[in-house]
């Protein structure tokens, strides 16, 4: 079995949770640093098991096998296929530049960073779990920190949005629970390792019955419309790094859930929902580029943004399953994952500098914004052209994909979201335009720009965009074996 | 002598109630009054564990075993008064001269809750349900404001009393039809019994004075305003070590008539329970969304919680009486240290409104992390016992195909959030308010008290195993009496 590098990777961020903690009252800069020490670790780690992933073979890798509870078939089930790594990845890749994000955050440090990072564990865990009860567990370890970290460290009605996110969440957890009990107790095999619940085929009308909870679930977590509510208001309220994390990855494990669990165990019964669910997240896609077209808020328009990307991932998803050009509609979902996770990183990352430095959030307020920080303009500018899907940056595969998928399997719903991607472009160049372009506004002559270690965090996640949108078979290389792995079940 | 072994942990703690009363009448002070309970009641705890492993009959067969699942449960018993002590130390919510006597009731009740759990006859059963029930009726009236203590101790003990006829009532209907008052007679019996209705009827009333003592609607009337009123040590020891006794009598009652394969008619038993459980977490809930008062809150958060122990329950298997018994032992921790707060809190107040618990964060930032984790753990989030225990909770219920049940449950959790998670808010996001902005330093014992509880919930949450795997030989030792 060798060294457990998952389980590594997972204690980075319980130990750094730990020695958070530990550090007495007062010694902010040492929490900052542990943090940023854990997570440059994790980082590291999660870059040796990309590159020590067998491409070649695909399937789980590095499994570490352990009896949890025996006595009800729990299992400390470790493993990752080429979805686990490359999402492993973006978390590592969000929490290190999370923690340099808020590097300069005074107020209550230990708890946030504490907080934080047990986020980041719940994030890991499920990424990497082959376990279907240490899955749920996971989740919701991931889903519990926002509450206190939007409460205490959001703006702009932070009460509202923690609370709202919270029972959204919540009530999301509450269909998942009778769901994942149901798969465990019908398949009848005392276990809940997902690999032997895979190979068990459920009967037909009970993966009808239970494939809703599973996917509605999971969905409202990956901002699935018309769940969607507690995202863009959740995202304005986070403190920066929180809506990285939130928008970045968090989002993404509802997305994951669906593929794992849903997709995975339940194929039938995602196939005969799969048309209407690939309807509402065409509208989720299109709705989201609506609203963020009206929005004056910056976060507001990423928020909703988020919306209508995360439909390109569910919308992926579930053209996967129809079978028409389900290779393409797998890659392009996973795909968009990682793309979108970066890209909103990005985005939030530089919204936060910005508002640190001007204290609005407004896009009118703004304007001319690029002749007096130039640096951030064109970071933020960077990301929207990715959320458009610029050529040359990793999005830009991804949606292509996708709609490659959408045009082969539905024509007119294809047309529709090509057309969505207008939709996208304009509002984006609004935003560019209102606050960015146009006469030299006087007001904010005295804003610094981003200078130095400031530019780190951000430069890391551009680089990545490009990277990745130049050489989009870094990608794609890591993921098809398992999507061909994943397409053998239908 | 072998005999007395087995009672050893009854006797420890009788004896200790026995000599706190000789040194009330010697008229000791209240601190060693207090040390000679304590030093009691942590015997008490030892000889549990001592007689943990053993099985066997110490008086006239047939009407007190000792086995592994009583034994556990008395040392759950034990650590719960050990805790409950902790915080009993001269309260300056009881009056004055009250002190020296709480450690003495609690001493005497406990000593009848744990001979509770091993009553296997209907007429020891009823003593001990009486023996543990006087003592706390003495403990609410000894409230520094009287008219709140008698208010409190009149509603605790009328409806007790009620629920404790009932049960009597309900054990003269089996006693009529079976000829005896022994459980292993009447499980022996079941094949003819389990076919009158008359049966079900008497047991579902013998349940009563069970049900009430969890607070399981329709007994629950008493939980918020007795939680309310009570002196918050006696508050807490209603919460946690009275609710012990009472699921271990719930456990055996339904091991004898539920799991026989003869009981047919044992449907009608848990359809009535479903509903009495549906009924209970959708009102508690609903009702705690609303309260003002930490400790009205947390009452009605017991009688959600006494609903999600009925889904369990009502599955007659052993996987639900498994997740019973393990739940209850995460369960009375969690409840523990929200009560601890609420008393640290409280210390000099009659009281303890949600809002007196603002910026706890800056007062005690110990307190307001015991806080999180107990609320955490009654909310059912990870990585307290709280989520893995009501997973086991509705997975016995599942096991049996009760997916709407569990639906129900789940989405009562969800909404119970809303208010678990508006006290935190209090504690972590509101300064202090003007009158207590004073930092609270509790005593040593109770830093200690508080770790051990909050590593048991974590502990039992992330690494369950151990807590299962005796929970279920427990349950084994259970099923196999009858």
């Amino acid at each position: 079995m060798g060294i457990p590098i998952l389980s590594l990777i997972l204690l980075c961020p319980v130990l750094a949770t730990a020695a958070v903690m530990l550090v007495p009252a007062g010694r902010d800069q040492m929490v900052r640093w542990i943090s940023v020490a854990f997570s440059l670790l994790a980082l590291i780690l999660s870059a040796i098991v990309w590159m020590a992933y067998d491409q070649t073979v695909g399937g789980l890798q590095f499994e570490e096998i352990v009896p949890w509870v025996p006595a009800v078939g729990i299992t400390w089930h470790m493993a990752v296929d080429g979805f686990g790594v490359l999402l492993v990845m973006l978390n590592s890749l969000v929490w290190f530049t999370g923690v340099l994000t808020m590097w300069s955050l005074a107020y209550r440090v230990k708890e946030y960073f504490a907080f934080m990072t047990l986020l980041v564990v719940g994030v890991y865990g499920v990424f990497m779990t082959q376990d279907l009860f240490l899955l749920f567990f996971f989740y919701e370890i991931a889903v519990v920190p926002m509450y206190p970290l939007i409460l205490i460290w959001g703006s702009t009605r932070k009460e509202y949005a923690a609370m709202k996110l919270m029972l959204y969440l919540l009530v999301g957890s509450a269909l998942l629970f009778p769901a994942l009990l149901a798969i465990y107790h019908v398949a009848g095999l005392g276990t809940f390792s997902m690999v032997e619940l895979g190979r068990h085929t459920f009967g037909i009308e009970f993966q009808k019955f239970v494939y809703p909870f599973v996917y509605l679930g999971f969905g409202v977590l990956a901002g699935m419309f018309p769940f969607h509510g507690w995202s863009p208001s959740g995202h304005v309220a986070a403190p920066s790094a929180v809506s990285m994390l939130h928008a970045g990855v968090l989002m993404k494990l509802g997305a994951f859930g669906i593929l794992v669990v849903g997709i995975r165990l339940l194929p039938e019964g995602a196939t005969y929902w799969a048309p209407l669910f690939a309807v509402l997240a065409a509208c989720g896609i299109l709705y989201g580029a609506f609203v963020a077209l009206r929005q004056t808020d910056f976060k507001f328009v990423i928020g909703f943004s988020s919306v209508s990307h995360m439909g390109i991932v569910l919308l992926g998803l579930n053209l996967g399953v129809l079978g028409v050009a389900s290779a393409d509609a797998f890659n392009g979902a996973v795909f968009q994952m990682f793309a979108h996770g970066i890209m909103t990183a990005l985005f939030f990352s530089t919204v936060g500098y910005i508002y640190d430095k001007a204290h609005t959030k407004t896009i009118s307020d703004f304007g001319g914004l690029g002749s007096q920080m130039p640096r951030a303009v064109t970071i933020f500018i960077i990301a929207g052209l990715c959320g458009a899907g610029l050529p040359g940056l990793a999005s830009f595969w991804a949606e292509l994909l996708v709609f490659l998928a959408a045009m082969k399997t539905y024509p007119i719903l294809g047309a529709a979201i090509v057309a969505g991607l207008v939709l996208t472009a304009m509002y984006i160049l609004r935003v560019f335009q209102q606050a960015f372009f146009g006469p030299r506004n006087p007001k904010w002559d005295g804003l610094t720009d981003m200078v130095g270690w400031e530019l780190l965090p951000r430069a890391i996640l551009v680089a990545v965009l490009i990277l990745f949108g130049f050489f989009p078979n870094l990608i794609l290389g890591l993921i098809d074996p398992t999507t061909q792995i994943l397409m053998e079940g239908f | 002598m072998a005999n007395v072994l087995l009672i050893l942990p009854e006797l420890t703690i009788f004896l200790a109630a026995i000599l706190v009363f000789k040194c009330l009448i010697l008229g000791l002070s209240v601190l060693h009054v207090w040390r000679v309970a304590f030093a009691g009641s942590l015997l008490g705890l030892g000889a549990c564990l001592i007689t943990l492993g053993m099985t066997g009959e110490p008086f006239h067969p047939g009407i007190y075993r000792v086995d592994l699942f009583s034994q556990l449960m008395k040392t759950v018993i034990a650590a719960a008064l050990v805790l409950v002590l902790v915080l009993s130390d001269s309260p300056p919510v009881m009056r004055r001269d009250a002190w020296r006597e709480l450690p003495f009731f609690l001493l005497l009740s406990s000593a009848g809750l744990m001979m509770m759990t091993s009553a296997t006859e209907l007429i020891t059963l009823y003593l001990a349900l009486e023996l543990s029930a006087f003592p706390v009726y003495a403990l609410i009236v000894l409230h520094r404001d009287r008219r709140m203590g008698s208010e409190g101790a009149t509603k605790y003990m009328l409806q007790g009393m009620v629920a404790s006829a009932v049960t009597l009532y309900g054990m003269s209907f089996i006693f009529g039809l079976s000829g005896t008052t022994y459980l292993s007679e009447i499980a022996a019996a079941l094949p003819e019994l389990g076919s009158q209705p008359l049966f079900w009827v008497g047991l579902l009333l013998l349940l009563a004075g069970f049900l009430f003592k969890l607070a399981l609607f329709p007994f629950h009337f008493w939980a918020p305003d007795t939680y309310f009123s009570s002196p918050h040590p006696v508050a807490t020891f209603i919460a946690t070590v009275s609710k012990v006794a009472a699921i271990a009598v719930l456990c055996r009652m339904v091991a004898v008539a539920g799991w026989n394969e003869a009981s047919i008619d044992g449907e009608t038993l848990r359809i009535v329970l479903i509903v009495l459980a549906v009924a209970a977490m959708t009102l508690g809930n609903l009702a705690a969304l609303v309260q003002k008062d930490f400790k009205r809150l947390l009452g009605y958060s017991a009688i959600a919680h006494a609903g999600y122990i009925v889904v369990a329950l009502q599955a007659f298997s052993s996987l639900g009486h498994t997740a019973i018994v393990f739940y209850t032992i995460g369960y009375l921790a969690m409840t523990w240290i929200c009560f601890m707060v609420a008393c640290e809190v409280g210390r000099n107040r009659d009281t303890v409104p949600v809002s007196a618990l603002a910026g706890l964060w800056q007062r005690s930032p110990m307190l307001a992390l015991c806080l999180l984790i107990g609320i955490f753990g009654l909310t059912g989030l990870p990585p307290t016992v709280g989520f893995i225990g009501k997973w086991f909770l509705f997975s016995a219920a599942l096991e049996d195909g009760q997916f709407l049940l569990v639906l129900i449950a789940a989405l009562n959790s969800a909404v119970a959030v809303y208010y678990y998670m508006r006290v935190l808010r209090v504690a972590y996001l509101l300064e202090p308010a003007k009158e207590d902005t004073g930092i609270l330093a509790p005593s040593p014992l109770v830093v200690t008290g508080a770790m051990v509880a909050c590593l048991v919930v974590l502990w039992m949450g992330v690494a369950p195993n151990y807590f299962w795997e005796i929970a279920a030989e427990a349950i084994v030792a259970l099923g196999a009496t009858y």
